[in-house]
C-alpha cells in the first residue's frame, strides 16, 4: 500500500473502503480484472484510465449495483451489502456519469430524496401529520437548504432540476449524494462537459467536501483536474490497475502516458499535464 | 386415459398454435421498440374480419368444390385478412406510436389501450356500413357474433386416429403455424429486411449508423406480426365458427402470455411459448381434479402461469433479449 | 396563437381591427335580445325577442369579454394599475372571439338539427353568426401580446381569497346548471362557452395568478371547495336523477384518485385496478344484510369498510409482491391478467365451478341501504325546506370518503414517502442508488391504492344495491386510467376534473352513448399525442412562487421587463 507516500495523507488515517481482488465478468468479457483499491478517511483518490478501462464498472461494484464475480469489498470494516440502497445506508454515496437527477422534482426535493435512508417517517406519521413527521420535515428542509448553499445553489431550491443549467445539475447531484450523509463520496466524471471555470469551481467544492471530513473517490478524464485534486491516483487500463500512487508518480509513469497516447513516452509526446500551473485552463483534452 | 391425454395433446397444440401465431406479433414489435403493442389482439380480430369481408366480396360462395375452396377461396381469404390487418397495424404505428417514440414509457402503452378500444368500437359500429350513408344491404352488423363462412374440406370435418378425434380446423391451424414459421425463418434469416430487423433489435443506434432505415424496419415488424395475426384470425374463425369484435381482447392477452412464456423478443420463443400455453390450458382442464379443473377456470390457469413465469423466470423459457437500463 | 400575418401589417391595422372587432362583439350582444330560432323547441327555447334565455345570458359573457378586452386598451389600460401591463390583452381577445364563433356555430348547428334545417334560424341567430365571424376575423389582425406575467403580480390576501371563492361559486353554478339541462344541444353549447371562457382566462394569465393564489391560501381553497361540494345537493331541489349522476361521479373520482397514487406518483401502470374496487364491493356485499349474502357475519358498516379495504390491499400485496420486481411494461400486463383472474373467479365462485361465495354471474342483489345510528340512507330528509333524497345521502358519504382520500394523497405526497414515490417514477435506478427502498415503497403504493379502492367499493356496493362480476371488467380499469391521464397524472384537481368529464359527458350526451367508447379510445390516443401531461399539469412541473420567494420573483420580473424592453422594443410599441 502506497497511500502514505504522499505528504498530504496523515499516516494515522484508517481504511474506509477496501476492495480486494475484484473481478467482474460479463459473459466472456472481463470488465474488471483483479483490482484492489483502498480509500482512507479524509482522502481524495482519483481513478483514471482510457475509455472502456472498466472505471464505471468498478464503481458499480463498489456501490452495490453489481455483484463482483469474485473478490471482496469491505466498507468501514464490514462486507459491503449487495444492494445500492444498503450501501447508501452504510455510508457510501455516488453521482452518475450521465446526470441522473429526478427531472420533474425541484432541486430541494431532489436533495430531500437523498435523505430517505436517514429519516424514519412512516405512512401513518405522514397521513396524520404526526409530530415526528413535522419535526423531520422541518429538519430535512433545513438541512437540504444548507446543502444547496454548500454546493453553491442558494436560491435555486424551487427550480425544477431539469431547468437548471448543466453545471448546476452536476452540483445538485453532489448535494443529493451528500444528503445521504455519507462517509465516502464517489463521483463519476464530475466535470464532464464543464468549462474550465466550472471545473475549477468543482475542484474547490470537492476540496471543501474533503475538508468537512469525507473521503472522495473520483473518476475523471481531465488529467490536470485529477492531478491537482487527488492525494492518490490509480490508473486503470483494460480492467486492471496499471499504476497507483501519488499524482507526481502516476503522471510521470511512462506506462500511463503510453496507455493514453498509445506510444512510449518521448520528449515530443510528453503531454503538458507534466507542468501543472504553467498554462491554466488547458488540459490534456485540449491538447 | 391415454386416449384422453392424446386428445388433449392435440387440442392443446392446436389452440397453442393459434396463440403462437398471434404471439409472434408481440414479440417482434417488443424486440425492436420495447413496446407492448396492446392493440395487437385487435389486429388479429381485424384480420378475421378482413377474411370475412373477402368472402362477402367473392359473392359468399358456399358451394365451391373442396379443391377450389382450399386452393382459391381459403388463400384469397387469408390474403384479404392480411391486407386488412397489415394496413391497420401500419396505420396504428404511424399515427399512434411513432410520434411517441421518445415519450415516457407510459405514453405509448396508454395510447395502445386507446387504439385497442378504438378499433373494437370501430368494427362494432361501422362494420357493414358506409359512414354517413347507411348500412350495406345484406351485410351483417358486428354488434354481435358474425358467423364465419364454412370452408368445404375443413369446417366440420374430422379425422379419426385411433381413439383420438381430430378436427380439421385444428390441423389447419397447426399447418398454418408450420408454414408461417418456415416463412418467418426465411424472412428473418435470408432477407435484407429481416436481417435489418435483427440488427435493429440488437442495437437500434448502431443499426441506424449502418444505414438501416429504422423507421422502415419498425413498420416491417408491425406488418409481419399483423400478417401472422391475420392467419390466426382465419384459423380462429374456422375453429369456432364465428368471429366478433371482442375476440381480440382475450386472445391477445393469452398470446402476450405466450410471448412472455417463451421469452419476449425471442421469435422462436413465441412459437414454443404459444404451444406450451395451449397445452397447459388443455391439460389443466383435464387433469386438475375437482371444481377448479372445469373449463371455467382455464383462463385463470393461463394467467397464473403468466405470473409464475414472470416471477421465477422473467426471461422466459428460451430467454429474452435483456434490456440493460443501468 | 400565432398567425401567418406579418407583424408590420398587424401594427398598421391595429386600430381598424379593434373597431371591427368591437362592432362584431356588439352585434353578438344585440343578437342575444333577438330570437335565435323560429319556434321554441331548440336549445331549451331561444326563440324569444327581448328576453334572453338562460343559455343566451351565459353566452353573453363571451362578447362582453371581447368588448372589455378590446375596449380597455383603447381607453388606456395604464389607469387600471400595474397589473394591466402583465396580461395578454390582444391574444385573449382573439381567443375569446374565436371561442364565441365556436359557441355560435355549435348553437346554430344544434338549432338546425333539432328543428330540422338552417331555415329555422331566425334573425338573432344570423346576427350572432355575423358578429362572431366579424370579431373573430378582425382580432386575428391584432398584434400578438407577449406571454402574460400576471402570476408574478402581488395582491392582497383578501383579493386572492375573494377570487378563490368567486371561482368556486362559478364552478358550483356551472355544475348545477349543466346537470339541470335536459337538451343535449344546449349542453354542448354550454360546454363550448365554458371551454372558451377557460381558454380565454388562461390566455389572459388568470390561471397562473390563481395557481399562486390557491397555493398561498391552500387551506381556504380546500375548505371552500368542500363547502361548495357540500352545498351542491341544495341546488338540486331534491332531483334524484342529478344527484344519482353526481354520486356516481364521486365514486368514480374516489377510485381514480386511488389509482392516481399508483400511476401518477409512482409511475406504475395498473390495468387491473377495478379488481380492487370489485374486491371491496364484493366484501361489503357479502358482509351486508342482503338475503343473498353467503356468510353469517354482518358487522356494522364501519367495520365492513375496514375489512373491505384490508381485503383489497391484501389482494394488492398478493399481486404486487411477486410482480413489482419485474419491469414496468410487464406489470401493466400482469395487473391486466390479474383483473381478468378476479372477474373470472367471481364468476366461478357460484357453487358449481367452485365454492359458493358470490352467487356467480348473478352476484349479490338486494344489498340494503346504509343505516348510520338510525340515519337511514334510503329515506329522504328535509333540510332547510329542501328535500335531500337517497342519492344525496350517498353523495355526502362519498364526499367524506373523497376528503379522506385527498388527505391521504396530499399528506403522503408531501412526505418522505411521496418524494420517494416520485423519485421512483422519475428514475428508479437513481432512487435506489440514493438509498430509497424502491420495492417496499412500490408495494406500499400498490397496497395503499388498493385499500382506498376497497373503501370506495364498499360504499359502491350499497349504492348500487347489487354487485355482479360484470361491473368490474377491464374497460372500467381503462376508464379509470383515462380519468387520471386526462385530468393530469399526479394531481388531485386534475383527476377530479377528468373523472367528472368522463362520467358527466356520456350522461348528458345520451344520443351519443353508442359512440362513447369510440371517442374515448380516440381521446386517449390524442391526449398522449398532444397533451400527455393532462388538463392540469403536475404542480411539480411548474415553477412555484411562495411568499419567501417574493424577492426573487420581483428580481425575475424586473429582469423580464428589462429584457423585454431591450430585446423587443417594437413589441412594447404595438401592445397598446
Amino acid at each position: 500500500m502506497t497511500a502514505s507516500v504522499d505528504a498530504r495523507v496523515a499516516p494515522s488515517r484508517e481504511v474506509l473502503l477496501d476492495a480486494r481482488n475484484v473481478i467482474m465478468q460479463f459473459g466472456g468479457l472481463r470488465a474488471v480484472n483483479d483490482v484492489s483499491l483502498q480509500v482512507h478517511t479524509g482522502e481524495i483518490v482519483g481513478l483514471i484510465g482510457p475509455n472502456g478501462a472498466g472505471k464505471t464498472t468498478f464503481f458499480n461494484c463498489l456501490t452495490g449495483l453489481y455483484q463482483p464475480t469474485s473478490g471482496s469489498v469491505e466498507f468501514s470494516g464490514q462486507p459491503l451489502p449487495p444492494k445500492p440502497r444498503l450501501a447508501v445506508r452504510a455510508g457510501m454515496a455516488r453521482t452518475f456519469q450521465n446526470i441522473r437527477l429526478f427531472h420533474n422534482m425541484t432541486a430541494i426535493e431532489n436533495v430531500m430524496v437523498g435523505m430517505y435512508s436517514r429519516t424514519k417517517t412512516n405512512a401513518i406519521d405522514a397521513i396524520f401529520r404526526l409530530p415526528r413527521h413535522r419535526r423531520e420535515e422541518a429538519a430535512s428542509t433545513e438541512r437540504a437548504k444548507e446543502l444547496l448553499d454548500f454546493v453553491g445553489l442558494t436560491g435555486s431550491g424551487d427550480t425544477l432540476s431539469r431547468n437548471l443549467p448543466y453545471g448546476d445539475q452536476r452540483r445538485l447531484e453532489i448535494a443529493r449524494a451528500l444528503a445521504t450523509d455519507p462517509k465516502l463520496l464517489l463521483l463519476d466524471e464530475p466535470t464532464a462537459g464543464m468549462n474550465p471555470q466550472e471545473t475549477r469551481q468543482a475542484e474547490e467544492l470537492i476540496f471543501r467536501i474533503r475538508d468537512s471530513g469525507l473521503a472522495v473517490l473520483v473518476i475523471e478524464h481531465d488529467m490536470r483536474f485529477i492531478f491537482n485534486l487527488c492525494d492518490r491516483v490509480a490508473c486503470l487500463v483494460r480492467g486492471a490497475v496499471l499504476v497507483e500512487g501519488p499524482p507526481a508518480v502516476v503522471q510521470n509513469d511512462p506506462r500511463v502516458i503510453e496507455a493514453y497516447i498509445g506510444m512510449p513516452a518521448t520528449e515530443s509526446t510528453t503531454p503538458n499535464w507534466q507542468q501543472p500551473g504553467d498554462n491554466p485552463g488547458e488540459g490534456v483534452e485540449d491538447a | 386415459m391415454v386416449e384422453l391425454f392424446f386428445q388433449q395433446l392435440i387440442n392443446g397444440l392446436s389452440l397453442g398454435a393459434l396463440y403462437a401465431l398471434i404471439a409472434v406479433g408481440y414479440t417482434v414489435v417488443y424486440g425492436i421498440v420495447q413496446l407492448i403493442n396492446f392493440a395487437h389482439g385487435e389486429i388479429f380480430m381485424i384480420g378475421a374480419f378482413g377474411a370475412f369481408v373477402t368472402w362477402m366480396l367473392l359473392g359468399r360462395p358456399t358451394d365451391w368444390s373442396v379443391a377450389t375452396s382450399l386452393l382459391v377461396l381459403l388463400p384469397l381469404m387469408i390474403i384479404g385478412g392480411m391486407v386488412a390487418s397489415v394496413a391497420t397495424a401500419v396505420a396504428t404505428e404511424r399515427f399512434a406510436y411513432r410520434p411517441l417514440r421518445n415519450a415516457p414509457r407510459l405514453a405509448p402503452l396508454i395510447s395502445a389501450i386507446g387504439v385497442s378500444v378504438f378499433l373494437q368500437e370501430f368494427v362494432r359500429l361501422f362494420f357493414g356500413t358506409i359512414p354517413f350513408v347507411g348500412r350495406i344491404p345484406g351485410w351483417p352488423d358486428a354488434k354481435s357474433a358474425v358467423p364465419f363462412p364454412s370452408i368445404p374440406g375443413i369446417s366440420g370435418q374430422t379425422i379419426q386416429l385411433g381413439g383420438v378425434l381430430i378436427q380439421m380446423p385444428a390441423i389447419f391451424t397447426l399447418g398454418a403455424l408450420a408454414v408461417s414459421t418456415v416463412f418467418l425463418w426465411y424472412f428473418v434469416n435470408r432477407t435484407k429486411t429481416g436481417r435489418a430487423m435483427v440488427a435493429t433489435s440488437q442495437d437500434p443506434d448502431t443499426a441506424r449508423l449502418m444505414g438501416i432505415n429504422v423507421d422502415r424496419v419498425i413498420v416491417a415488424a408491425f406488418a409481419v406480426g399483423a400478417a401472422l395475426a391475420a392467419v390466426a384470425g382465419v384459423a380462429h374463425g374456422l375453429r369456432y365458427g364465428n368471429i366478433d369484435f371482442r375476440m381480440g381482447f382475450l386472445a391477445g392477452l393469452k398470446a402476450f402470455t405466450a410471448a412472455v412464456l417463451g421469452g419476449i423478443g425471442n421469435i422462436n420463443g413465441a412459437v414454443v411459448g404459444g404451444l406450451v400455453l395451449g397445452l397447459a390450458e388443455a391439460m389443466a382442464t383435464t387433469f386438475i381434479p375437482g371444481q377448479f379443473g372445469s373449463s371455467a377456470w382455464k383462463d385463470v390457469w393461463a394467467f397464473v402461469l403468466l405470473i409464475l413465469v414472470l416471477v421465477f423466470r422473467p426471461q422466459g423459457l428460451l430467454g429474452a433479449k435483456v434490456v440493460d437500463r443501468a | 396563437m400565432r398567425t401567418v400575418i406579418p407583424d408590420e401589417l398587424k401594427i398598421q391595422l391595429r386600430y381598424p381591427a379593434r373597431a371591427v372587432g368591437l362592432v362584431g362583439a356588439v352585434a353578438m350582444i344585440i343578437s342575444v335580445f333577438l330570437p335565435w330560432s323560429y319556434g321554441h323547441g331548440a336549445l331549451d327555447d331561444v326563440g324569444f325577442s327581448g328576453s334572453p334565455s338562460p343559455l343566451q345570458l351565459v353566452f353573453l359573457t363571451l362578447p362582453v369579454l371581447v368588448v372589455v378586452l378590446l375596449g380597455v386598451p383603447l381607453v388606456g389600460k395604464a389607469k387600471l394599475g400595474r397589473w394591466a401591463k402583465t396580461v395578454a390583452w390582444n391574444t385573449t381577445a382573439k381567443t375569446t372571439a374565436i371561442a364565441s364563433l365556436g359557441a355560435v356555430v355549435v348553437a346554430m348547428a344544434a338549432i338546425a338539427i333539432e328543428l330540422g334545417g338552417l331555415v329555422n334560424i331566425e334573425v338573432g341567430g344570423w346576427v350572432a353568426v355575423a358578429g362572431a365571424v366579424l370579431s373573430a376575423v378582425a382580432t386575428i389582425f391584432l398584434p400578438d401580446s407577449p406571454e402574460p406575467t400576471l402570476s408574478r403580480v402581488k395582491t392582497a390576501r383578501w383579493v386572492q381569497i375573494l377570487a378563490i371563492v368567486l371561482v368556486l361559486a362559478v364552478v358550483l353554478f356551472s355544475a348545477a346548471y349543466a346537470l339541470g339541462m335536459s337538451d343535449a344541444g344546449a349542453f354542448l353549447v354550454f360546454a363550448a362557452i365554458l371551454t372558451g371562457l377557460v381558454l380565454a382566462l388562461r390566455q389572459f394569465g388568470v390561471f397562473g395568478w390563481l395557481g399562486n393564489a390557491s397555493a398561498n391560501n391552500n387551506r381556504v381553497l380546500v375548505v371552500s371547495a368542500f363547502a361548495v361540494a357540500f352545498a351542491f345537493p341544495f341546488t338540486q331541489n331534491g332531483s334524484n336523477a342529478n344527484m344519482s349522476i353526481a354520486s356516481q361521479v364521486l365514486i368514480f373520482a374516489a377510485t381514480a384518485l386511488g389509482l392516481n397514487i399508483v400511476v401518477g406518483l409512482v409511475g406504475l401502470l395498473d390495468l387491473g385496478y377495478i379488481a380492487f374496487l370489485g374486491a371491496g364491493a364484493f366484501t361489503a356485499a357479502i358482509l351486508s344484510e342482503s338475503a343473498f349474502s353467503t356468510v353469517n357475519f354482518h358487522p356494522p358498516f364501519i367495520v365492513t369498510v375496514l375489512i373491505s379495504g384490508t381485503v383489497a390491499s391484501i389482494l394488492g400485496l398478493i399481486i404486487g409482491a411477486p410482480t413489482l420486481r419485474v419491469s414496468g411494461d410487464y406489470l401493466a400486463i400482469v395487473t391486466l391478467a390479474f383483473g381478468e383472474i378476479f372477474r373470472i373467479t367471481m364468476n366461478n365462485l357460484d357453487g358449481t365451478d367452485g365454492p359458493n361465495v358470490t352467487n356467480g354471474s348473478d352476484g349479490i342483489p338486494g344489498i340494503p341501504d346504509l343505516n348510520f345510528f338510525g340515519f337511514d340512507f334510503a329515506q329522504p330528509h328535509v333540510i332547510a325546506g329542501i328535500e335531500i333524497g337517497r342519492f344525496a345521502n350517498y353523495y355526502w358519504l362519498m364526499l367524506v370518503v373523497i376528503a379522506l382520500i385527498i388527505v391521504v394523497f396530499t399528506n403522503m405526497n408531501h412526505s418522505r414517502i411521496g418524494r420517494g414515490w416520485v423519485a421512483i417514477r422519475e428514475d428508479e435506478l437513481a432512487a435506489e442508488a440514493m438509498g430509497v427502498n424502491t420495492f417496499t415503497l412500490k408495494l406500499l403504493a400498490f397496497a395503499g391504492g388498493a385499500f382506498l379502492a376497497g373503501v370506495a367499493g364498499s360504499v359502491k356496493a350499497h349504492y348500487d344495491v347489487s354487485v355482479t362480476p360484470d361491473q368490474y371488467v377491464f374497460l372500467e380499469s381503462a376508464f379509470l386510467l383515462a380519468a387520471v391521464v386526462l385530468g393530469g397524472m399526479g394531481t388531485v384537481g386534475g383527476v377530479l376534473i377528468g373523472a367528472t368529464i368522463l362520467k358527466l359527458l356520456p350522461e348528458k350526451l345520451r344520443f351519443f352513448s353508442d359512440y362513447r367508447l369510440l371517442l374515448f379510445g380516440l381521446l386517449m390516443i390524442l391526449m398522449m399525442r398532444f397533451r400527455p401531461e393532462g388538463i392540469v399539469a403536475d404542480e411539480r412541473r411548474q415553477l412555484e412562487f411562495h411568499d419567501e420567494d417574493e424577492e426573487l420573483a420581483d428580481e425575475i420580473e424586473e429582469e423580464l421587463i428589462a429584457h423585454h424592453g431591450h430585446l423587443n422594443p417594437e413589441r412594447k410599441g404595438f401592445e397598446l
